[in-house]
């Protein structure tokens, strides 16, 4: 990969739309992991889903205050479960199998317990 | 056939559903100080929502991107989380605007308590939204919101100088205005444009394009709908504004409650106008009241990526229905604190004023991309109108601030 292809697939990759195998969207490309080292090939290695990926890109008091509001939690998305990538970045399974909806999920059980729901 | 009856009933939600509580406290306090003056006001911000709503639905039949999802990518998230936040505040504040107007209108037709009906209504609201389909809401809320008609049938029997009401439409200061009642009018100006462009209604009007998957073949609906419903709609609001200025000015009147506007009814049709003018005000805010709390929670749910919709039933989209139900549960508060309604209806300008020129940005980058847009791309006229609009968008944000503390909100 060249430089220039990186630097343009952060750009262009992160704060898309995440929608899994069935349809369903799943949380936004909150940033990018990289594997490399200095003379190696670098490589995207994860997605990165969740409020405690906003660490690297707001100013730490920023950070924190949604760190109070909503945690600090990570969900990591292999780059191999990335189906493809248009406006919208799909994955090639569903979202539960990568440890995304889960508050979704929990939400969804509580509320199925309220008649006409 | 089928096709014909569903583009007319748009049209007829749109123009019943286009009036809001802002509208109705600012057409009627306009016409009742300064006359057929601000009428250009609405005819110049109609353009605009024009402009801006046609744009969003274009956008959301062409690129399927809504609002807060394009804004997350083409702003990132620092400068997103700057307008989504204060966006979602404007939305709250002008719900509770909005509750608090129903509760106004509410203890007009049955004599109880304010607080008690805002409860009331905020909870019949919440249960109306849970429980049935969307598409009756929006029909049922915006076509009997059509009663608003009655303020159009007043001007019609009322005698109305039309050749002095036309002339409003031309741009204008009025004549023998006092120095200090010129910064007012310049406010009233800056207020009418934020009530006719509030942002809810686009980020509204263009989840709703995405949730009933628009293509290309539905452009030309979404063009009439805008073009007339929104023209139709703000006539409704002209009427108003030309109703205080026949009915109210001579009077010295100064409709500072919703309720007052419907008087202008009881004028001349009586007991049947003044009750047809506050049940059309019950449904047109009610509506509101809807579509604001509804757009908090797509503002939300968009820029986090969360499964949203109000097609959906609650638990298949849950993050979405706690993100609404949040935000009724909020205006209330808001609403229960004892602010006035009319000081929340003027929070909710000022502020969303400010955060307009935000919202509509990202819309008018990718609506201009012929990446996103392919041949659907803005033409020149809306690329001239947009960037137009847009331009006078900020600088009516940053007048909105110092008028409305230089005027105490329009009072001097």
């Amino acid at each position: 990969m060249k430089r220039d292809a990186s630097i343009k697939l952060v750009s262009e990759v992160r704060d898309l739309q995440i929608v899994d195998s069935e349809g369903r969207n799943c949380g936004i490309c909150d940033d990018i992991e990289f594997h490399g080292a200095p003379g190696t090939p670098l490589t995207v290695a994860a997605l990165l889903v969740g409020p405690g990926a906003y660490r690297r890109r707001l100013p730490r008091w920023a950070f924190r205050l949604v760190a109070m509001i909503a945690g600090e939690r990570v969900a990591r998305i292999p780059w191999k479960a990335v189906d493809k990538i248009t406006a919208r970045i799909f994955l090639s399974g569903p979202a539960e199998e990568l440890g995304l909806l889960r508050t979704e999920d929990r939400l969804a059980r509580a509320f199925r317990k309220i008649p006409t729901s | 056939m089928g096709r014909l009856i569903e583009i007319t009933l748009g049209i007829m939600t749109a123009v019943g559903g286009f009036v809001d509580i802002s509208e109705l406290v600012f057409a009627a306090q306009s016409g009742s100080r300064f006359g057929f003056a601000l009428i250009w006001a609405f005819a110049f911000a109609t353009i605009g929502i024009i402009v801006f709503g046609e744009m969003s639905g274009r956008v959301a039949a062409i690129a399927k991107q809504p609002v807060f999802n394009l804004m997350r990518q083409r702003l990132g998230l620092d400068l997103g989380l700057l307008t989504l936040l204060p966006a979602v505040a404007v939305n709250i504040i002008t719900c509770a605007a909005e509750v608090g107007g129903m509760a106004l209108v509410l203890q007009l037709l049955t004599g109880w308590p304010y607080k008690l009906l805002a409860i009331l209504s905020t909870a019949c609201l919440a249960a109306i939204v849970w429980a049935l389909p969307f598409k009756w809401i929006e029909r049922v809320f915006g076509l009997l919101g059509l009663l608003m008609l009655t303020f159009v049938a007043v001007a019609a029997a009322i005698h109305v100088p039309w050749r002095e009401a036309a002339a409003g439409l031309i741009p204008q200061i009025p004549r023998g205005l006092s120095t200090q009642e010129i910064p007012s009018f310049a406010y009233f100006v800056v207020a009418i444009m934020s009530a006719v462009l509030f942002p809810y209604e686009v980020y509204f009007y263009s989840s709703g394009a995405i949730e009933e998957h628009w293509s290309a073949k539905d452009l030309m609906m979404n063009r009439l709908t805008t073009i007339v419903g929104f023209s139709l709609g703000s006539l409704l609001a002209i009427s108003l504004l030309i109703n205080a200025a026949v009915l109210f000015r001579p009077l010295h009147i100064d409709p500072q409650l919703p309720g007052t506007a419907a008087l202008q009814a009881a004028i001349p049709f009586g007991e049947t106008g003044l009750l047809l003018a506050l049940f059309g005000m019950l449904f047109a805010i009610s509506g509101a009241a809807i579509e604001t709390c509804l757009s908090s929670a797509y503002s939300v749910s968009q820029f986090l990526g969360w499964e949203w919709g109000r097609y959906k039933r609650p638990h298949e989209a849950p993050r979405f229905t706690l993100a609404w139900l949040a935000s009724f549960a909020v205006a209330l508060a808001v609403v229960l604190t004892g602010i006035p309604p009319l000081e929340l209806v003027e929070w909710a300008v000022v502020f969303s004023i400010i955060v307009l020129p935000l919202t509509y940005l990202p819309l008018l980058l990718i609506a201009r991309d012929r990446k996103y847009m392919n041949e659907h791309v803005n033409g020149r006229l809306s690329n001239v109108l947009g960037w137009g609009f847009y331009t006078v968008l900020c600088a009516a944000a940053v007048a909105a601030l110092p008028l409305y503390i230089v005027t105490s909100g329009g009072q001097l």
